[in-house]
């Protein structure tokens, strides 16, 4: 339950969370606990972020109870963020009830084959029920498994306008890597794209950072596609792993699929047109020494092995926030998409993290989050904004508010 | 040979084109510039030379600062991932701590076998660092019944359960006083290989979960994609947990015990009310049979001892005839026992009337002043005549509620027998005070006081004390009877105390305020 600092409503927007072991129960007391705290206000959407430990079924049909003929969008997470800190096997409900705000939500399903498709049906289908009202961005979340996740991206812009935000998060699964879910209105998705469009009178502010920092040599991607790196500087991406991290570590990931503790040490891609870094996680070691990736890696691009420490991350959050705020007077509520490799860099200091964020966006605005497998939004959250890039390793505060 | 450098080289060259310059047949105005020409580019020439050798050397150790700053970083990375780990293990272990403390909070609450094995959530599993987590009931030759099924579906459950049963496993683990763990590097191993197979894991906790009463258990913790498959000090957390569950199983089972304990209990004493109820109830018919028959009797008597004592007085008075004296003395005592029979009979009478409900009693306010008066009056000439002091306190109180019929008889009767077994010379006081809502009223004589024994049977019906006077004097054992039944009408309670020597003291209480409901 919230402390006594802790905002969970501001009558048009509020909050609701429960950890119920029982996935119906714990939707309906979620979804109960923010209407109740709408004082009066009928909610008009909401925001589902969930564990995927819960029976997604169950946990949609308990929602619904709650909510029902609301525009619902969300998905699952590697963990929540609550006003307090972070926390695990709960489902967080945002509701929004605010009349000044227009919302119409997308589906967009089989991304895993047809990305760009994908992300055309879920902003044609958000941009039909829109009735050509005012834009103000395009919350996204997609499946944290798919490996073309740019391409949605790309496709979405095609729709919407490359001047168009389009921002979100890749769903999770709690770091099992086995399946995602994606919440649209009654049911939970998997392989798929969700959006919510967003407009009327109210304005989006995004800041994504990471706080991770290059550690290794300059490396040429000498070999790349999609989401597949097969070669840095001619030899097998995995080198480079084996390189610096040790060969031991490396043969004992090798052997069970994958090593978690890659999460820690993304790779970037240096971008040309400023010193940023594009993060990238290995989510897979292939036999051949090639990298499966979280996000797509051009080939020719330069490529390094990132660090990070705590500090830089919490610095990092709280850039991210700021840059949040900068197109908004005032602000509504706050979305915290947070990596899941932050969370490990951070430990038990993750609650820090929160804390720099609610500190710069006031401890009084309704917040919550989760833990992804990925984060999009421009870079620097520049006005007008810029194509939206994936990042998987990063921090995206999202701020809803006035302009 | 060596190779020649190439300063030596350039200042050959140079030497060779002063002298062809001198050699030449060329005007001085020609050779000289030439010569200085040729000297100043030379002069350029070698500290170019001397800067790219400089640079190549500088650049040299930049490559090599590269190299070790390549390999400082490795160490930092190797140095960090390490630091990593601990921290994360670290996390693990307090998170793995804090869930424990946290379960065996919640286990103090645990009334059920079910709900202890429902504690295996997947939050738990989580903060101990595993992603499944089955937890079942041992039930007999390895089959299982599964309780709590953590990131395993159903057909895995039931997999493992054939597994459990054919290998045998699960009873060989039982047999373990700790918890084993099956890692991927023992996959030489079929059995151990099967279960990871099934559970799709690298690393599998098992334990059983043995409490000293209540079902056995196991619990399986896997994990499935981390590097390190076997971390430090997993099996002594999961055997912490297995032995929390087995506690709280254990808890349970005693609480089961405890509880069907209580329940029989409970139930042997409703059957004891329900007997004594129904007992109760016979006895109340019985004595309602008792009183109808007695008030039916007595009514039925005193017709005809009234007819007795009438013709036993016209006799005595003469209107049939002389009498002689011999006669007229048996007549009197027909008389008097006429009087007692019918005395008895009242009482009797009364008893029955106020135990049937037949009699209402009324609350009246009497005047205690009045009362006490007409009490003085009654029984002065008494006292006086055994010489006893008769004192009278009324301590302020102004009236007393009750039925002006039935109230006075409790202080006649009581005052009655003061007066019948205080010896000569002795004292006997009326006491009224207020106490606790009630007013308290007490007679007290200063007689030879009762036996403790017979204390408790004094208001019981026809009984009479072992005393000298009673032996002389003949009562019908009914008297304390009806006054006990009349205060208990009145809402009043009634009392004796008595020290043999000293006195005796009977006290009664009535309502200061009228009673909600009116007396039955």
């Amino acid at each position: 339950m919230g402390s006594p600092s802790t905002t969970i409503s501001n009558g048009t927007v509020s909050t609701g969370w429960s950890a119920h072991p029982d996935a119906l129960t714990a939707g309906e007391t979620a979804g109960q606990m923010a209407v109740g705290r709408m004082k009066g206000h009928r909610p008009r959407c909401a925001v589902v972020l969930a564990s995927s430990w819960f029976d997604q079924a169950k946990l949609l049909t308990g929602l619904r109870r709650a909510l029902p003929d609301v525009a619902l969008v969300g998905g699952s997470t590697a963990g929540e963020i609550l006003p307090e800190g972070p926390t695990s096997h709960h489902c967080v409900v945002l509701a929004i009830g605010d009349e000044a705000l227009a919302v119409s939500t997308g589906l967009g399903e089989a991304a895993d084959r047809e990305p760009r498709l994908a992300g055309h049906e879920a902003a044609l289908q958000a941009l039909r029920g829109f009735e050509g009202r005012a834009r103000s961005g395009f919350l996204l979340f997609g499946d944290g498994l798919l490996t073309g996740y740019t391409e949605v991206v790309r496709g979405i812009h095609e729709v919407l306008g490359t001047h168009s935000l389009v921002t979100g998060a890749l769903t999770a699964d709690d770091l099992r890597f086995a399946q995602t879910y994606q919440y649209h209105n009654d049911d939970a998705v998997s392989r798929s794209v969700v959006g919510l469009l967003i407009g009327g009178s109210c304005a989006m502010g995004v800041g994504l950072e990471h706080g991770f920092a290059p550690i290794s040599r300059m490396l040429r991607a000498t070999s790349a596609r999609g989401n597949l790196l097969r070669e840095l500087d001619g030899a097998p991406a995995a080198h480079v792993y084996e390189e610096y991290l040790g060969r031991d570590l490396m043969e004992t990931a090798r052997q069970a699929g994958l090593t978690r503790q890659l999460i820690a040490y993304p790779l970037g891609i240096q971008l040309e047109s400023s010193e940023a870094f594009l993060l990238r996680c290995v989510r897979r070691i292939e036999p051949d020494g090639s990298l499966l990736c979280t996000g797509e890696i051009p080939a020719g691009s330069t490529v390094r092995l990132m660090i990070g420490n705590k500090e830089l991350a919490l610095e990092a959050a709280s850039r991210a926030a700021e840059q949040a705020l900068r197109p908004l007077s005032k602000v509504s509520f706050v979305l915290v998409f947070d990596s899941v490799s932050r969370r490990t860099l951070l430990g038990f200091d993750a609650a820090q993290d929160i804390h720099r964020i609610r500190k710069i966006v006031g401890l009084a605005t309704p917040l919550v989050g989760c833990y992804t497998y990925g984060e999009h939004a421009p870079l620097q959250g520049a006005v007008p904004h810029g194509q939206s890039v994936v990042q998987t390793g990063a921090v995206l505060v999202l701020a809803v508010g006035s302009p | 040979m060596s190779k020649p450098s190439l300063r030596t080289v350039l200042l050959l060259s140079a030497s060779v084109i002063v002298v062809a310059i001198l050699t030449a047949e060329l005007d001085w105005t020609i050779r000289f510039p030439a010569i200085l020409a040729l000297l100043g580019s030379m002069s350029y020439m070698t500290l170019a030379l001397d800067s790219r050798r400089r640079q190549t050397t500088e650049l040299e150790q930049l490559r090599k600062t590269c190299e070790q700053l390549d390999q400082q970083a490795k160490m930092i990375v190797r140095s960090d991932l390490e630091l990593h780990r601990t921290q994360e293990a670290l996390d693990r272990k307090v998170a793995s701590l804090l869930a424990l403390h946290e379960l065996s909070q919640g286990l103090r609450i645990s009334l059920h076998p079910e709900e202890v094995y429902g504690k295996l959530t997947p939050s738990l599993v989580t903060s101990f660092g595993f992603s499944k987590g089955l937890a079942g009931v041992y039930q007999s030759t390895g089959i299982v019944s599964w309780k709590a099924l953590i990131g395993v579906t159903e057909a895995q459950a039931q997999q493992i359960q054939g597994h459990l049963q054919t290998s045998g496993w699960l009873d060989r683990l039982l047999a373990r006083p700790s918890p084993v763990t099956v890692t991927v590097a023992q996959r030489h191993e079929a059995s151990a290989a099967r279960f990871l197979e099934l559970l799709e894991s690298s690393c599998l906790v098992v334990a059983g979960i043995k409490p000293s009463a209540g079902p056995s258990g196991c619990l399986l913790l896997a994990r499935e994609d981390l590097g390190t498959s076997a971390e430090q000090g997993d099996e002594e957390l999961v055997g912490i947990l297995a032995a929390q569950l087995a506690i709280a199983i254990e808890g349970c089972a005693l609480y089961e015990e405890a509880w069907r304990a209580r329940q029989g209990l409970e139930r042997s004493i409703q059957e004891r009310t329900q007997e004594l109820e129904e007992a109760n109830r016979q006895l109340t018919r019985l004595n309602k049979a008792k009183s109808d028959f007695v008030s039916a009797v007595s009514h039925e008597l005193r017709t005809p001892l009234a007819a007795i004592k009438g013709y036993a007085s016209l006799l005595r008075s003469g209107q049939f005839g002389s009498v002689q004296p011999a006669q007229t003395e048996r007549l009197a005592k027909v008389e008097k026992h006429s009087d007692t029979l019918t005395e008895l009979i009242n009482n009797l009478l009364d008893i029955a009337r106020i135990e049937s409900g037949r009699v209402t009693m009324e609350s009246r306010p009497l005047a205690t002043k009045e009362l006490l008066a007409s009490l003085t009056d009654l029984f002065k000439l008494q006292a006086d005549a055994k010489r006893l002091t008769l004192s009278m306190d009324a301590d302020g109180v102004d009236h007393l509620l009750g039925d002006p019929t039935h109230l006075p008889r409790v202080l006649i009767n009581l005052l009655s027998n003061a007066l019948k077994y205080t010896p000569a010379g002795g004292t006997i006081t009326v006491r009224l005070s207020r106490r606790d809502g009630h007013i308290v009223t007490s007679v007290t004589d200063t007689g030879a006081g009762i036996d403790a024994v017979e204390l408790p049977k004094l208001f019981q019906e026809f009984y009479r004390a072992a005393h000298p006077i009673n032996e002389q004097v003949r009562g019908t054992g009914l008297g304390l009877a009806l006054v006990k039944r009349i205060v208990e009408a009145h809402h009043g309670k009634i009392w004796v105390e008595s020290t043999l020597g000293q006195g005796t003291t009977f006290t009664f209480t009535l309502p200061e305020e009228p009673a909600r409901t009116s007396p039955s």
